[in-house]
């Protein structure tokens, strides 16, 4: 057991040392260490303020014991979702396996620590998202300490089941389906069937409206309670615990949660027994398998062609981006998909009210549309799409410890840094263009208000991708064991949603202040803003451009 | 040629990692870098190279100094790092391409170019995989490959033969030869003395990031003990410190 956990310690070690030397642990800034603080307490204050809304409602028409429920199983989901994406990452694709094997361990200890990693990063997010909103639901029900102790092994027991099964159904595909032999293939495979689901379960939740009020809410919760009573059959564990949580009889809660440890403990059995007869041969087939596909094709003579240096750069990066799984869906999917989403989940929404766009075109038509609120609405909706854009903030840490090729070759490092900008800025058009596309559609903007729009927005995505790349180049996360590292245990990922929150505070500051004004003028002095901090953040890369590079090494 | 002039870099404060070096590599000669583990090879090649800033003192290659012309002092070297695991999603030819493209290479040249050097290391055929799935040596040939493509007249390069086999080996090493012949220059770090004894003109020794000889390897025999094998001369020198 002892190296077991020796095991686990070097594994978390490794993929969240970058993350503390991110964050300045060890180090001067206390600074940082504030600012994550207070990003800390923003989510919180959200998960408060949201339980606190649905609890209300719920227990106005005494169904609050429905939340409990409501939470338990997105603690799963969350768990199935983060564990499709995590699990293959951590089970075959780190880099250590390899230095691994030929130790003396037994494979149980491998099994057990690869595992437990996976469990420490699903605890770090729940422990959030799932403990503040069942100490409010303890809070408002005014609940005993048994209610408290019983929560907290309910998060912990209820995580288990979907990161074993998931792992287990993993290590099924990688031993049988041949699929190890390319990895990238496998990752989009497994990515592309995560979409879907994604994108349906979008498009079934889709009937959710915003304005709601708690009540209303509250009756659509307990419709929603039918279902997680029809699936919760399937997970013992979770209904075991609700019982737990919501039972006054203290014998109740010590068998139910005796019963959800022992299906979780047999599961784990289980889970280990499988694994030790799987695991292994996925791994050793991933490891020195066949490798990916070999073709003997001759050079055509056009694949000589030269090009311009900042055609060919851009290209690799785009190469780079689209041929990575990981990459390409944290990366590039996400500047059409996030918009397109939102246009399915917004028409299903609409549609489920009996209004299709006609209706909606009939509304909108007794609006003030072309109105500086307008614009600046339709503006803080393309910052909430772009936030998840991370081209820009991965650009040099994506290149891991081969970045130090920016500095050898003879081209200026400013005008690297700009070619490596350059698909940020490109996907952020594309979401633009997504976006006002659908605003036009519902709005019927007028040409010179789309014009004016698109050309404000581009500025945002240009000073978004510069601010993002200075950021990048200060905090590089050059050592990393798979592109997971970079692409999501990446605190830096966190600046662009901030980036994304400050511009929309200032759409809602600019309203406020200049309420009345003509929405032409109104777009004209956001984009003056906007050119002149362009510029100026523009004008510190340049003059800094070989000090920015000093932690690539 | 490249010129070190009294060049130190300090990672630590108070502890230099390379300290006042002072080094010519002349047109014409292949150079050999030689030093244990952590003695400051990588270090100084990653001045010379343009990676790491330099503390005190300066760098030129074929005149031009790295401090205060980056950019074309850049232009006359030829780089091939330690580790070739670089653009593994490109395919060979795009990479090579990317290659001749930063270095301006003209359309009619490079493909001549292209086949002669991916022929004579026997990686054309797979020129139109992707890097990711080549085994460690060809990732190696490729490299040298791309860093060889615009012919720079100097070559700098960080434990070269590292994953070649025995003719690729031979081959780089004739080109090495040929290189220096025409009257280029050749500066290369490695860890295996043989091929140090039998390659270079002249060899440098750096231990605690201070230069401990320079000089032919009949000169280290003169100078220390005139019988004693290669490893036993690196031995006592390096230990000496």
């Amino acid at each position: 057991m002892k190296k077991v956990i020796k095991l686990t310690n070097i594994f978390l070690k490794n993929s969240l040392s970058n993350m503390d030397a991110q964050m300045g642990i060890s180090t001067k800034s206390k600074s940082r260490f504030l600012l994550y603080g207070l990003l800390f307490l923003y989510f919180a204050g959200l998960i408060i303020y949201l339980s606190y809304n649905l609890l209300d409602g719920l227990i106005q028409i005494q169904q609050e014991e429905i939340f409990i429920g409501m939470i338990l199983f997105m603690i799963f989901g969350f768990a199935i979702v983060q564990t499709i994406f995590s699990s293959i990452n951590v089970l075959y694709f780190t880099k250590d396996s390899e230095y691994l094997l030929p130790l003396p361990l037994k494979p149980y200890q491998i099994i057990l620590a690869r595992t437990n990693v996976m469990l420490v990063s699903e605890y770090l997010i729940i422990f959030l998202v799932g403990c503040i909103p069942l100490i409010m639901y303890g809070i408002l029900t005014g609940a005993g300490i048994v209610y408290y102790i019983t929560m907290l092994l309910a998060v912990i027991l209820v995580p288990i089941l979907p990161v074993l099964l998931i792992s287990i159904i993993v290590m099924g595909i990688m031993s049988f389906a041949k699929l190890t032999k390319n990895r990238s293939k496998f990752q989009l495979f497994a990515t592309a069937i995560l979409l879907v689901i994604v994108v349906a379960l979008s498009i079934s939740t889709s009937n959710m409206q915003d304005d709601l009020t708690n009540e209303e809410m509250a009756q659509m919760l307990v419709k929603a309670n039918g279902t997680i009573e029809m699936i919760k059959g399937y997970i013992p564990t979770i209904d075991y615990l609700i019982e737990a949580l919501t039972t006054n009889n203290l014998l109740t809660t010590i068998v139910e949660v005796l019963k959800a440890i022992a299906i979780t403990a047999l599961s784990f059995v289980m889970y280990m027994l499988i694994s030790q007869k799987i695991y292994f041969k996925g791994l050793v087939g991933n490891l020195f398998g066949g490798g990916a596909s070999h073709t003997q094709k001759g050079i055509k003579q056009k694949e000589y062609k030269n090009s311009k240096l900042y055609k060919s750069y851009v290209g690799k990066e785009f190469k780079s981006l689209a041929r990575n799984p990981v990459f390409l869906m944290q990366c590039l999917i996400p500047a059409i998909l996030i918009p397109i989403i939102m246009v399915i989940i917004t028409y299903a929404g609409l549609s489920s009210d009996g209004m299709g766009f006609e209706q909606i075109n009939q509304m909108v038509g007794q609006m003030p549309i072309n109105t500086f609120m307008v614009a600046c609405i339709i503006l803080g909706v393309i910052q909430f799409f772009t936030m998840f854009i991370y081209i820009a903030i991965t650009a040099i840490s994506r290149d891991g410890e081969n970045a130090v090729f920016m500095k050898y070759i003879p081209v200026p490092l400013y005008k690297q840094y700009i070619y490596k900008i350059i698909p940020n800025i490109i996907m952020y058009m594309v979401t633009i263009i997504i976006t006002l596309g659908m605003a036009e559609y519902i709005l019927h903007l007028s040409i010179t208000t789309l014009i004016l729009l698109f050309v404000v927005a581009t500025i945002m995505g240009v000073l978004q991708s510069l601010v993002m790349i200075i950021i990048d180049l200060k905090r590089p996360k050059l050592s990393w064991d798979s592109e997971y590292a970079v692409a999501k245990q990446n605190l830096n990922l966190i600046f662009p949603v901030l980036f994304s929150m400050l511009n929309i505070g200032i759409m809602v500051g600019m309203v406020g202040l200049l309420k009345n004004i003509n929405v032409y003028l109104g777009l004209g002095i956001l984009a003056i803003l906007y050119i002149v901090a362009t510029i100026a953040i523009n004008r510190y890369v340049y003059n800094n451009q070989y000090k920015l590079a000093d932690k690539i090494i | 040629m490249i010129e070190i002039k009294n060049v130190s870099k300090s990672y630590v404060k108070g502890k230099k990692s390379v300290d006042d070096l002072n080094l010519e590599i002349k047109n014409g000669e292949i150079f050999g870098f030689l030093g244990p583990n952590g003695a400051g090879k990588t270090t100084t090649i990653r001045m010379i190279t343009g990676i790491l800033n330099i503390d005190e003192g300066d760098i030129l290659i074929d005149g031009k100094s790295i401090k205060k012309e980056p950019l074309e002092a850049k232009k006359n070297f030829g780089f091939v790092p330690d580790s070739p695991d670089m653009f593994l999603k490109l395919k060979g030819i795009e990479y090579l391409m990317f290659m001749a493209d930063v270095y301006d290479i003209p359309q009619d040249k490079r493909k001549d170019k292209i086949e002669e050097l991916t022929k004579k290391f026997e990686i054309y055929n797979d020129l139109n995989n992707q890097i990711q799935s080549y085994s460690h040596g060809m990732r190696q040939k490729i490299v040298i490959c791309g860093a060889l493509l615009a012919e720079p007249k100097n070559w700098i390069l960080d434990e070269p033969m590292t994953g070649l086999d025995p003719k690729s080996s031979y081959d780089l090493k004739e080109m090495m030869r040929q290189h220096a012949k025409s009257g280029k220059t050749v500066f290369f770090s490695t860890h295996i003395l043989e091929v140090a004894e039998k390659l270079c003109d002249r060899v440098g020794i750096i231990n605690k990031g201070k230069l401990v000889f320079v000089g032919t390897f009949d000169e280290m025999k003169q100078k220390f003990k005139e019988n004693a094998s290669l490893e036993d001369l690196f031995l006592e020198i390096t230990e000496k410190q």
